[in-house]
């Protein structure tokens, strides 16, 4: 690697004013393990990076916020999140993604902030987070901002957090009660692997249809993104196989796959069809007990 | 270009140490060439293989991926670490009990990792064993006498 910049500020005020708006090469810093893979490929070569490592505790832990949701820290490093019984009472859907999200190590490592940050299509919580409703905050010199999570995500490895901007922490609003959630990852390779499709279901019935539904695909697409179509198709129908094969064909159909060494433009299509049908089934069985 | 090189401070295995590092060098390069530890070793230099892992305040990490200069202030552990007054630490003596390697090369981050999962799961079933060392790869494929190997530990080890 190329030499650079590394500079370790303290607090948040000093992290935002050393970021630069009008150069790339200036970056934040988190765990860096997915920065450290672009930096050692030579595809990212910073002038500059902004550690956040010193500002750790200020942007650390999961805490209930005052809309009855959690609002977790941007430094919470994705093990904590695993680990946290906050997570697992109040969003089981995200403890269960977090046991197979890339290896021990990098989960120790990794951040929050920096899973959203890096805009990476086949990063596993975008999609659930897509469909938990959540939205970022993001702090810059300019004063602050809430990004809907559905605003974040604008291309292949392209967030709408500007260059000077930091993100702090991340809410998750308190989810309905009953409501069923379920995160298919289909990974083609080995376990660990990144997935080749990632697909997120959020459905709440009442009494004997689905009233409202909420459907995120990743991996298989240049960024993670919900499916209105197939939430349409789900909404108004019985929680039935049929529904759901159908809202998942519907699914299959919107997309635009990419290719890559995880699969075929055409194998990933199929692949969204059968883990949409999938999860939308597995959910089914989560969310019986109210929170 | 600003600050090419730093001298960081930590703990390695017990004792005070300081190094002169660039800010672009990972761990495991200067744990190589500053304190000639050889235990971790970069393999597939993304994260994957476990190769080069270090406990880092306890935590285990992939060298390979991690900025030298973040370990200043921190207290790191590596496998040359673990043996205490020439007595292997149980966890490699049940590696070398149970045969559980073939070439050797992914031993230490086997060990590390063994003794995290130790440490978060005293009892570990077989699934939860498979599932904690999935980022470890041996490529000569001694998962059966490795699996053995951290259940023989975890009747030895009580932390």
């Amino acid at each position: 690697m190329k030499n650079f910049e590394l500079v370790e500020p303290a607090t948040i005020d000093e992290a935002v004013a050393l970021l630069d708006p009008d150069d790339a090469g200036v970056r934040a810093i988190a765990g860096g393990t997915a920065l450290m893979l672009m930096m050692k490929a030579r595809l990212f070569e910073p002038v500059r990076l902004v550690s956040l490592r010193r500002v750790n505790g200020a942007l650390r832990g999961v805490r209930e916020n005052a809309g009855g949701g959690l609002t977790v820290g941007a430094m919470t490093t994705l093990t904590e999140l695993e680990r946290s019984p906050k997570i697992a009472a109040a969003l089981p859907v995200m403890s269960r993604a977090l046991h197979t999200l890339s290896n021990v190590r990098i989960r120790n490592v990794a951040t929050l902030g920096g899973h959203l940050a890096h805009g990476d299509p086949h990063m596993d919580l975008p999609p659930i987070l897509l469909t938990l409703g959540a939205r970022v905050r993001a702090v810059s010199r300019r004063g602050e901002r809430w990004i809907d999570i559905a605003d974040l995500f604008v291309g292949y490895y392209q967030v709408a957090v500007a260059r000077d901007e930091l993100i702090t922490e991340i809410d998750v609003p308190a989810q309905p009660a009953g409501v069923h959630t379920w995160y298919a990852k289909f990974a083609a390779l080995s376990a660990d692997d990144w997935p080749s499709v990632g697909v997120a279901v959020w459905y709440r019935t009442d009494g004997e249809r689905i009233a409202e539904a909420r459907v995120a695909v990743s991996a298989a697409t240049e960024m993670p993104l919900r499916l209105a179509g197939a939430e349409r198709a789900l909404v108004g129908n019985a929680p039935t196989p049929q529904t759901f094969a159908a809202a998942a064909d519907v699914a299959a159909e919107a997309i635009e796959p990419v290719a890559d060494i995880r699969g075929t433009a055409a194998y990933k299509r199929e692949m969204v069809r059968v883990h949409t049908r999938r999860a939308l089934a597995q959910a089914l069985h989560t969310g019986r007990a109210a929170r | 270009m600003t600050d090419a090189t730093r001298t960081i401070r930590f703990t390695l295995n017990g004792r005070a140490v300081t190094a002169r590092i660039a800010v672009y060098e990972t761990l495991v390069e200067v744990l190589q060439r500053e304190f000639a530890l050889l235990g971790a070793r970069e393999s597939c230099a993304q994260g994957l293989c476990g190769c080069c892992t270090v406990l880092v305040d306890g935590t285990a990490v992939s060298g390979c991926l991690y900025l030298a200069a973040f370990a200043d202030g921190a207290e790191l552990v590596t496998v040359e670490g673990l043996p205490k007054d020439g007595v292997l630490h149980p966890v490699q003596q049940a590696f070398v009990d149970k045969g559980a390697f073939q070439c050797g090369f992914c031993t230490p981050g086997m060990v590390l990792m063994t003794k995290e999962l130790l440490e978060q799961h005293p009892h570990p079933t077989e699934d939860q064993i498979r599932h904690y060392l999935s980022g470890n790869l041996c490529r000569c494929a001694s998962y059966p006498e490795i699996v053995q190997a951290v259940k023989l530990a975890a009747d030895k080890v009580h932390i």
